[in-house]
């Protein structure tokens, strides 16, 4: 067969992608119960240390996760700790940022007054920039952050890394060099706390 | 193929021809990707991976591969080979997997990887193809992780993530957004050109 041929052209081109996506989707399946094991344990995690549950090993995580009670209200679904003086509440949230969808887990007290504390599940955003926001730094602001007349608010442009940070008044810094993502984060997490009050503050 | 050939292979890539200075490829990730040190050394950990392993293939295959279709062929193998990088992170380094996110896979489109396809494994031996990509890859590597090395300490005052700078030291906001890397780039270009060509550009 001539090398140049479109004959040859075609069925080797079809051979060769053949065998290099079939070598591809092999190794996907042969690592896949791997992948899907990490996520939920990087989902069990996100949810403890959103609700300040500390945790050392994977087992402790294990044995911690079973006496999280999941409860379903207006049809969302909480995630509910009592094992502290009061019960607090988790939730999984989803939104927008600058280049995909953010998720995460959020955690409030009862009275949604302040939030407990927030992870990062996954996202999309520029690594060493808006990635930042899965950086123990800017989680940890959220640790006891009060919630103004239901808000919170997060810096950005000129404003972040200017000093107004306040945990008192609700104010997180938000990301020098990462405006959009900051101001993605604020929104998303002024959502759910409107939505996390609605569902909590109407049940007592 | 000698162990001097080899020897003038990797003098090249680290230096003469080197991937940054001389061939001006791969440039976006080095702009995107090297205010983190950590990162940096996983992300051309990954490009030197998959430039050594699609130059070895490449080369293996460079007989039946007719000329029509190399270049197709060149990226179905090389994104081959960064599929199966990001799977391994996925795997076996969640974490970092987690932090280098879409980089990972825009390793595909690193010029670096085409450019060793075309020039050198299209038309070399299986094992010294392997070690022009292995060697390309380093070239790039410890260009990006002196600019890293920079970026992170004066913009966030760490290493590798662990604090250096003292207290009082000012974050540099401009090393941690993507125009420094211009900056440094340009500068590295410029001491390299001028120590190669003895100040006799």
């Amino acid at each position: 067969m001539k090398k140049d041929g479109i004959l040859y052209t075609v069925v080797f081109s079809f051979i060769v992608t053949f065998l290099f996506v079939f070598l591809l989707a092999l190794a996907n399946e042969g690592t896949a119960g791997i992948v899907q094991r990490n996520q939920e344990l990087a989902r069990q995690k996100a949810i403890l240390s959103a609700m300040a549950i500390p945790f050392r090993t994977d087992q402790e995580v294990n044995t911690l996760y079973k006496s999280i009670e999941i409860v379903k209200k207006d049809g969302v679904q909480l995630y509910k700790s009592s094992q502290g003086e009061k019960a607090i509440f988790a939730k999984e949230f989803s939104g927008s940022g600058l280049w995909g969808t953010i998720t995460g887990i959020v955690s409030v007290d009862s009275e949604v007054s302040q939030i407990i504390g927030i992870q990062i599940v996954s996202h999309n955003e520029t690594p060493g920039l808006g990635g930042r926001i899965a950086d123990p730094w800017f989680k940890d602001q959220f640790r006891g952050l009060k919630v103004k007349n239901g808000k919170i608010h997060i810096t950005f442009g000129a404003e972040a890394g200017s000093g107004k940070a306040n945990k008192e008044e609700g104010v997180a810094d938000g990301i020098t060099g990462a405006s959009r993502t900051s101001q993605s984060m604020d929104t998303i997490l002024n959502g759910e706390l409107g939505m996390l009050k609605k569902i909590l503050g109407g049940s007592r | 193929m000698t162990a001097k050939d080899l020897k003038k292979i990797s003098r090249e890539n680290l230096w003469f021809n080197n991937p940054i200075f001389i061939q001006i490829l791969g440039i976006c990730s080095t702009l995107a990707v090297t205010n983190l040190l950590t990162n940096t050394l996983i992300m051309t950990l990954g490009v030197t991976f998959t430039a050594a392993f699609s130059n070895l293939t490449i080369a293996f295959m460079k007989e039946w591969i007719p000329r029509k279709v190399r270049m197709i062929v060149q990226v179905l193998i090389i994104s081959f080979y960064v599929i199966i990088v990001d799977i391994l992170l996925r795997a076996f380094l969640p974490e970092i997997s987690k932090s280098l996110g879409p980089y990972v896979g825009l390793i595909i489109t690193n010029c670096i990887l085409m450019g060793r396809a075309e020039a050198f494994a299209q038309s070399n031996p299986p094992l010294p193809a392997f070690w022009d990509g292995l060697t390309s890859g380093f070239g790039y590597m410890w260009v990006l992780m002196v600019i890293a090395f920079v970026r992170e300490l004066l913009g966030f005052g760490t290493l590798f993530g662990i604090p250096i700078a003292p207290s009082w030291f000012p974050q540099w906001t401009i090393m941690v957004m993507a125009p420094s890397a211009f900056f440094l780039v340009a500068i590295l270009l410029w001491i390299a050109k001028n120590r190669m060509t003895g100040g006799k550009a």
